[in-house]
């Protein structure tokens, strides 16, 4: 069990983002606003076949936002975690620690920002890419973002619309057309990457954040490296 | 038997775990046979808000006896460690130093809690 403080929370709302993807809306049962920073994540405490089990979901929602916040998560196959809370229902209730988590936004640089997301690992770039846009300075941000298929994109309709608002985002979706159990990270980004931002000429200037699924992120994490960009500029969270 | 002996910064009294290493896992979080793997199957609590996936550092340890006795870090948790309080040279994420034999000591720290807001 975790020492740290526990807080409980109802689930208001659950949507079915796609076929293995959910969104619950959670509200704190005192009324308390949940502080945190976009990219943080919440640890929580799962009554799983007699025991407690820690899983932590990244937050998906703004810290600024009024009401509920968001998680946002896939049912992993096998996955008792996701498969208990994939079991839930509105109005029941979740406990939990935190927030934690490093990998949240540094004090914005004068460089351009670029996110790199697989699959579900798109959910903490949502409330990072938000605070950046709303940060004055020029911090100009680029999305790339792979999934199967288009269907499968998290956010569309709100990226889309940042793109169309602010000047300084940009969202490119990176799909492999394909079934779920066919998707190769490999395929989709790796190229992408190689591409424009390793064969390019140097200075290597750019801020990475990296998140998503297994180990391709540590592929991607050592392509940058190695292509000479600073360790400290290379962020990821591998899930 | 290997040894594994656990002393807190907070004072709580110390701890001598003795396991047989190839009954590894003895919990269901951090990397089998890890030091919190080891922790929490002998009853002794260890914070990993994470699950013991290397996404936090709240199970940081100090190892103070035994290094050799441990996996070796990977980059991964050196990119991690980077943002523990109170780093050392010995330090290293209790989900991921695996210890496959031998006398290990370690000591966990009063703080483990990285970036709350």
């Amino acid at each position: 069990m975790s020492s740290s403080p526990t807080f409980t929370a109802t689930i208001e709302k659950i949507i079915e983002r796609t076929p293995e993807t959910r969104s619950f809306f959670l509200r704190v049962v005192n009324g308390q606003k949940l502080s945190f920073l976009p990219g943080q994540f919440l640890s929580f405490l799962l009554p799983i076949s007699g025991q407690t089990l820690t899983r932590a979901y990244t937050i998906a929602s703004v810290p600024e936002e009024e009401g509920c916040f968001e998680i946002c998560l896939n049912q992993v196959r096998g996955g008792p975690g996701s498969a208990y809370l994939f079991s839930l229902k509105e109005t029941d209730l979740l406990c939990f620690t935190g927030p934690w988590g490093t990998f949240v936004l540094d004090q914005p640089l004068d460089t351009e920002y670029i996110f790199i997301a697989d699959r579900v690992g798109v959910v903490p770039f949502r409330p990072m890419i938000a605070r950046l846009l709303t940060t004055k300075g020029p911090h100009p941000a680029r999305l790339l973002y792979a999934a199967p298929q288009a269907r499968d994109v998290l956010y569309a309709a709100e990226w889309q619309k940042w793109e169309c608002q602010r000047a300084r985002f940009s969202f490119r979706p990176l799909t492999d057309q394909c079934e779920p159990e066919k998707y190769s990270i490999e395929r989709v980004l790796l190229p992408y990457i190689e591409q424009h931002f390793v064969k390019e000429a140097r200075p290597r200037s750019r801020q990475f954040y990296i998140c998503g699924i297994g180990r391709p992120v540590l592929l991607l994490r050592d392509l940058l490296r190695g292509a000479g960009y600073e360790r400290q500029a290379v962020k990821y969270e591998k899930w | 038997m290997a040894k594994l002996y656990v002393s807190f910064e907070n004072g709580n009294p110390e701890q001598l775990i003795e396991f047989d290493p190839s009954q590894a896992p003895f919990h269901h979080d951090g990397e089998p046979g890890s030091i919190l793997d080891i922790l929490l199957g002998h009853g002794v609590d260890l914070e990993h808000a994470c699950g013991g996936n290397c996404a936090c550092t709240t199970c940081h340890v100090i190892v103070t006896q035994g290094m050799a006795h441990l996996t070796e870090n990977e980059e991964e948790e050196d990119d991690m460690l980077d943002k523990a309080p109170g780093l050392v040279s010995t330090s290293r994420l209790g989900c991921q130093a695996v210890m496959a034999e031998g006398k290990v000591k370690i000591l966990i720290p009063r703080h483990t809690i990285n970036q709350q807001v």
